[in-house]
């Protein structure tokens, strides 16, 4: 199956089931390319499991089954002959808990790259360096390089883990509520980064945070149980839903 | 069920607030046209007085609406609402003066010995009355067909303006009438016609918080 947007991901019909639990119930949305889509909804709505779906990661859940296709950059990504390694590389991920590998800042940056089998010093360092910088952090870390990430503050690990993923040269990011372990300051410089980021990459971003939803992206999609119940540009999602369940959640009226 | 039971309230609250503040601003309206309709200068001076009433309505409210902005965070038809409410008051509050110029006209007048009366000025008062408590009702029970009529009557009170005009031009002209009378009778003409355009900006904003759009453009 070709698609017809590259780049962006063009998503039809998926169903997905965690042994009898169906978590993903047919969902059919296109993605834009280099813009910030926000997924929203209450916990257990399967917007998480579905970012999941588009690297690939739920294949690590034992009994996960998926239906559907998921095309992106032309192919569907769960074709058997699908590539999973170099999908992962082009789309990215970040947690929502700051995972920086116990070493230094600098091989935290560096390692996928060296997985890869970049040896060139050289390479390496202006790699790295460029990665921290379009992560905003080289300025803070540009003079201990060789220190443990370990000893990073919250906001700037999860700045690190940023730094990681771009250093594969990803087409993707997605993040899964990258900010909520984060306090107001660091939130507020992973947000400035996103919108700075939206002009190389396609963001995708789960968030429990509307505002944040509504700072950060052009699309948000509200998930409940498992569908997509609206999805459209932020600013009309969150000034006149169109669905009344849309409504209910984002002022709080849910339950 | 609703998880938001205090701000629920505070919603309900605000729109309490806008329809005393509407009652006050409509008593004043009437109270004003009587005062000049039968030279009360008493009348007109409690009125004056009394929209400093409505102004203190205007920044309670005020002050309400952005206390709920800075702790609710609102958006869809919470902030729509919120910011209808905004507007509204805004609205009020110069029909307010309006009411309170209509008796300081009464008060310039009380001088004249030879009032003239034109029975269009009642019937185009209890109009623009008409049109700010439907606008209020309208904004109450989020009826969007209301609101619309709201906008719709103004074409009433226009007609009445013009009305009045003709009839008090033809009194100039046939000598029936004193001439401060006449430009204070058309300046009390004025305000009645612009104090039913401040209700229909209030059906507007009425129609913004029920569908987003104002005159016909999408806001967000």
């Amino acid at each position: 199956m070709k698609c017809l947007v590259e780049g962006a991901f063009s998503i039809e019909k998926l169903t997905l089931f965690y042994g009898n639990k169906l978590a993903l119930s047919n969902i059919n949305i296109d993605i834009n390319k280099k813009q910030v889509t926000a997924l929203i909804g209450p916990s257990g709505c399967g917007k998480s499991t579905f970012l999941r779906t588009l690297n690939r990661m739920n294949d690590l859940i034992p009994n996960c089954k998926v239906d559907g296709s998921i095309c992106y950059a032309g192919e569907n990504i769960y074709d058997e002959q699908s590539d999973v390694i170099d999908l992962r590389r082009r789309i990215g991920m970040v947690f929502q808990k700051p995972n920086p590998f116990p070493m230094s800042i600098y091989e935290n940056v560096a390692y996928g790259l060296k997985c890869q089998g970049i040896k060139d010093k050289t390479v390496l360092q202006q790699a790295v360096k460029k990665a921290l910088v379009d992560a905003a952090l080289y300025e803070e870390v540009k003079d201990r390089l060789k220190e443990s990430a370990l000893s990073l503050s919250g906001g700037q690990q999860q700045r690190l883990c940023i730094a990681r993923a771009i250093a594969m040269s990803p087409d993707v990011i997605l993040m899964d509520e990258p900010t909520s372990a984060l306090d107001p300051i660091a939130t507020a410089k992973i947000e400035e980064l996103i919108n700075d980021l939206k002009k190389d990459y396609t963001i995708i971003i789960v968030t429990h945070n509307m505002q944040q939803a509504l700072r950060i992206s052009d699309y948000t999609a509200f998930f409940l149980m498992g569908e997509i119940i609206e999805y459209g540009p932020t600013g009309e999602l969150f000034s006149h839903p169109k669905n009344p369940k849309t409504e209910d959640y984002i002022t709080g009226r849910f339950g | 069920m609703t998880y938001r039971a205090q701000f629920e309230k505070e919603l309900e609250e605000l729109k309490l607030e806008l329809i005393k503040m509407g009652d006050e601003v409509i008593a004043n309206i009437k109270d004003g046209l009587k005062s000049f309709l039968t030279m009360d200068g008493e009348l007109a001076q409690l009125t004056i007085k009394k929209d400093k009433i409505v102004n203190e309505f205007e920044k309670t409210i005020e002050k309400k609406c952005l206390q709920i902005i800075l702790k609710e965070q609102p958006v869809a038809k919470d902030l729509r609402l919120i910011t209808a409410v905004l507007k509204m008051i805004t609205d009020l509050e110069r029909i307010g003066d309006h009411a309170a110029d209509i008796s300081k006209m009464t008060i310039f007048m009380q001088e004249n010995t030879k009032p003239f009366f034109v029975k269009e000025m009642p019937l185009m008062t209890e109009a623009s009355q008409k049109m700010i408590k439907k606008a209020l009702d309208s904004f109450v029970t989020m009826n969007l067909e209301l609101a619309n009529e709201v906008i719709k009557d103004d074409d009433e009170v226009d007609d009445y303006f013009v009305q009045v005009k003709k009839i008090v031009a033809a009194a100039i002209r046939s000598n029936e009438i004193d001439a401060d009378y006449a430009l204070y009778l058309m300046m009390v003409a004025k305000y009645l016609e612009r104090i039913s355009d401040h209700a229909v900006n209030i059906g507007e904003w009425v129609v913004f918080s029920i569908l987003g759009e104002h005159k016909h453009d999408v806001i967000f």
